[in-house]
């Protein structure tokens, strides 16, 4: 029994804000979470890992190669399930991959991915921007034919957009979680150095810090951090969490911590929206709304409002400044 | 292989994808030119929210037809994949968002409110909602002579659109300054570019889906920009690679037996990736195969031309022993390699491993030893070079000077007759 069920969106927020209390006093166990909370849970920590992921794709200029990688990441899911299948079996169902088959993965789509686009720019000469079209369009169209082939379901197509975050579990919130602790270690050993390598080259290669290292580690963690969450989201709305909130950050920040702090800030207040609206939808106007959709339909709505209100504030601002300006002469 | 043509069932699949490809392709070739080939991307996945957004607003209103959802769908895409341009140039121009971070962003969120739209629908109008999983993949086995019609239509404007501006567009693209100067309305050319790149997305996403659709805009005119360099042969290539593309992605579809069942737009994609691998790697000038055959066949004369240099320097006489001490050569290819000069009348056989040189041979080695001589005499007395130093820039060059430039050279510094240590040039007849 849902407790969530027949709630309206408003009241969502005091419930789950009451249980997670319990849940931390220890008067509420693991195993007694509602699948909302666990959604919840799920979309909170990609939400944080893209955060952190996000904010230097978008400061580094790297949004494409994180659009590229996210395309490709099928093909190293396809080929990391079918490598590590005979060893650990299927659990989790389709293309659910455990940490070992997760770390090869993405380490393996990272590779192929920036191997073949540099080929391509490098030994065919063809320009930066054809090259990686062709690339993620042909790898992801090998990566489609591959899934079809092998797992004989014909829903798999629209899952691997759309994600299917009704079919999260623990194992995925443990998998999301490591992910995200990754992240964050590495934030936390090389969060200067980032920012170094991302905003001065010259002085990162005078200081002898190795700019190819980070540009290849960044690539793992999109691909590491893509893999993650395209079970619950899907392959191309995880681009979303990688842009929308850092993007709605920006307005009110040009420092990088901040930017991921708000901007993980902002994934966890859409997850809480989403999850709830989701709920209130359905079991109050029987309205069955895609979590994941509505999740990135609220990113960008943030996005949309908080840009709106810039605007009016920089026109008030220059229209202040114009009247006390007139009012000197 | 006639097959798709004959066959009633398939003939309108295969026919409808051949004429948006086509679309696709020569537009794709106007988005590469400018280097813009991603934003293709952006306006496909665009396009999504659209095509969901019409069939709801039709469902509400008409009954099902799969004529009017072709249509409304069409519309639909349109005006949402134009959103997504604006929405693009509107982040850049005032917020100064980059131009990938602006690209990704749209292309993201679109997908996700297409998708949010998508699964309602899924709930209250099934039956169209089936219809719109058609355009996440494309799926052209449903399609039917109508759809052939309007798609057919549509790629006929497009190909008359392109045909009719094709100067305007060529000296658009290509001299942008020059276009201004004459007054060509250069901002409404541009805009029509991507409104037609819009419309044919919005036509080819049928056949190979949202996803991919930007596979089918740049892989054939890739294909196409390794065999030539000229806009109109850009295009008709492109052209011919698209729709040859869609020709054989469905012929494979088809042919494969049940168990291989694959969708065709992730087919059509490949073939579409295939022909541009193979063009660049065999096309005749640009190709890898042939660039790196040039090269080795450069290398091959340079190293022939060497050995004749040192022949003629040693006499006349030249063995394998004193080439190798002088090349790092391995002996049996030096064998062969002597063979072969013999052959082409460079050298004649000695004695055992003992070659001579020709009269021919003569006369090439003085030529290469002339162009040696004047490049350090030009190097010296010109560019002031240190006369040390001369004698590596010369070992390079003296394979390159073309007669035209020797003659250029000979007048610019007099006829020498010495170079800069003192060793006589060569007057050096053609050969």
């Amino acid at each position: 029994m849902n407790p969530y069920w027949g709630q309206s969106f408003f009241s969502f927020f005091p419930l789950f804000f009451y249980r997670m209390g319990l849940l931390l006093t220890g008067r509420l166990s693991l195993s007694e979470l509602a699948p909302d909370e666990l959604q919840i849970f799920a979309l909170s920590l990609i939400g944080f890992s893209c955060a952190i992921v996000g904010t230097f794709l978008v400061v580094r200029k790297m949004t494409m190669l994180a659009n590229s990688l996210s395309h490709t990441i099928l093909v190293g899911i396809v080929i990391a399930f079918l490598v590590c299948q005979p060893f650990v079996g299927k659990e989790g169902g389709p293309l659910f991959l455990n940490l070992g088959s997760l770390l090869i993965a993405s380490l393996f789509t990272a590779l192929l991915t920036s191997f073949l686009t540099e080929g391509m720019v490098k030994v065919f000469k063809v320009q930066e921007d054809a090259s990686i079209g062709l690339v993620f369009t042909s790898l992801f169209a090998l990566g489609v034919i591959l899934v079809t082939l092998f797992t004989r379901n014909a829903h798999i197509g629209a899952e691997i957009i759309m994600g299917n975050i009704d079919a999260v579990g623990f194992k995925d919130i443990k998998l999301l979680l490591w992910i995200f602790l990754a992240n964050l270690l590495l934030l936390l050993l090389f969060g200067s150095r980032m920012v170094i390598t991302s905003f001065d080259e010259r002085f990162a290669k005078t200081v002898g810090i190795s700019l190819a290292l980070f540009h290849y580690l960044m690539m793992i963690q999109v691909a590491a951090t893509s893999i993650g969450g395209f079970r619950a989201v899907g392959v191309v709305m995880i681009l979303a969490l990688f842009t929308a909130p850092i993007l709605t950050a920006r307005f009110f920040t040009n420092k990088i911590f901040p930017t991921i702090f708000l901007s993980g800030f902002i994934s966890f207040i859409g997850a809480l929206a989403a999850v709830a609206s989701s709920r209130s939808l359905l079991s109050n106007f029987e309205m069955a709304l895609s979590t994941s959709g509505l999740f990135v339909a609220l990113l960008f709505l943030f996005f949309i409002l908080t840009a709106m209100v810039k605007c009016i504030q920089f026109r008030r601002r220059k229209s202040h400044e114009y009247s006390l300006s007139c009012r000197l002469r | 292989m006639l097959k798709p043509f004959l066959d009633p069932v398939l003939f309108a699949p295969t026919l409808g994808s051949m004429l948006m490809c086509l679309a696709s392709s020569l537009v794709g070739v106007l988005v590469f030119v400018r280097k813009r080939s991603l934003l293709g991307e952006t306006l496909s996945h665009a396009a999504y929210p659209g095509v969901i957004i019409s069939l709801f607003v039709t469902a509400l209103f008409f009954a099902y037809s799969e004529e009017l959802i072709a249509i409304v769908v069409l519309v639909g895409a349109l005006i949402t994949s134009l959103l997504g341009l604006y929405a693009i140039d509107f982040l850049k121009r005032k917020f100064r968002i980059y131009d990938d971070a602006a690209l990704t962003f749209i292309l993201a969120s679109f997908l996700g409110v297409g998708i949010l739209f998508a699964s309602h629908i899924q709930q209250s109008h099934a039956l169209w909602y089936r219809q719109s999983l058609l355009f996440l993949y494309g799926q052209v086995a449903t399609m039917r002579e109508g759809h052939v019609v309007i798609y057919g239509v549509l790629a006929l404007l497009v190909v008359l659109f392109v045909s009719i501006c094709y100067h305007s567009l060529l000296s658009l693209n290509f001299d942008r300054i020059y276009s201004r100067s004459i007054g060509m309305r250069t901002k409404l050319l541009d805009m029509l570019t991507f409104w037609l790149l819009a419309f044919a997305i919005v036509i080819g996403i049928r056949s190979v889906g949202v996803i991919l659709m930007s596979g089918m805009l740049i892989a054939p005119a890739i294909a196409a920009k390794a065999l030539t360099h000229k806009l109109s042969k850009l295009l008709f290539l492109a052209a011919l690679f698209g729709v040859l593309s869609a020709y054989l992605g469905n012929l494979i579809t088809f042919a494969l037996p049940l168990q291989f069942a694959v969708p065709t737009g992730p087919a059509i994609v490949l073939v579409a990736t295939g022909f541009a691998l193979l063009s660049l790697l065999f096309a005749p000038e640009e190709g890898l195969v042939n660039r790196f055959l040039r090269v080795a066949k450069f290398a091959r004369e340079r190293r022939m031309e060497n050995i004749l240099k040192l022949a003629w320097k040693k006499g006349q006489l030249i063995s394998a022993r004193e080439v190798i001490a002088h090349f790092p050569l391995n002996a049996l290819y030096l064998k062969f390699f002597f063979q072969k000069m013999v052959r082409q009348g460079w050298l004649s056989k000695e004695t055992k491993g003992v070659y001579r040189l020709t009269e021919d041979g003569v006369r090439r080695a003085e030529r290469i030893v002339r162009l040696h001589r004047l490049w350090e005499v030009y190097l010296f007395d010109f560019l002031g070079v240190s006369s040390e130093r001369v004698h590596g820039s010369a070992c390079e060059m003296e394979h390159i000077i073309t007669p035209e430039l020797e003659d250029k050279l000979s007048l610019l510094l007099g006829d020498p007759k010495t170079d800069p240590h003192a060793q006589p040039i060569p007057s050096g007849d053609r050969l």
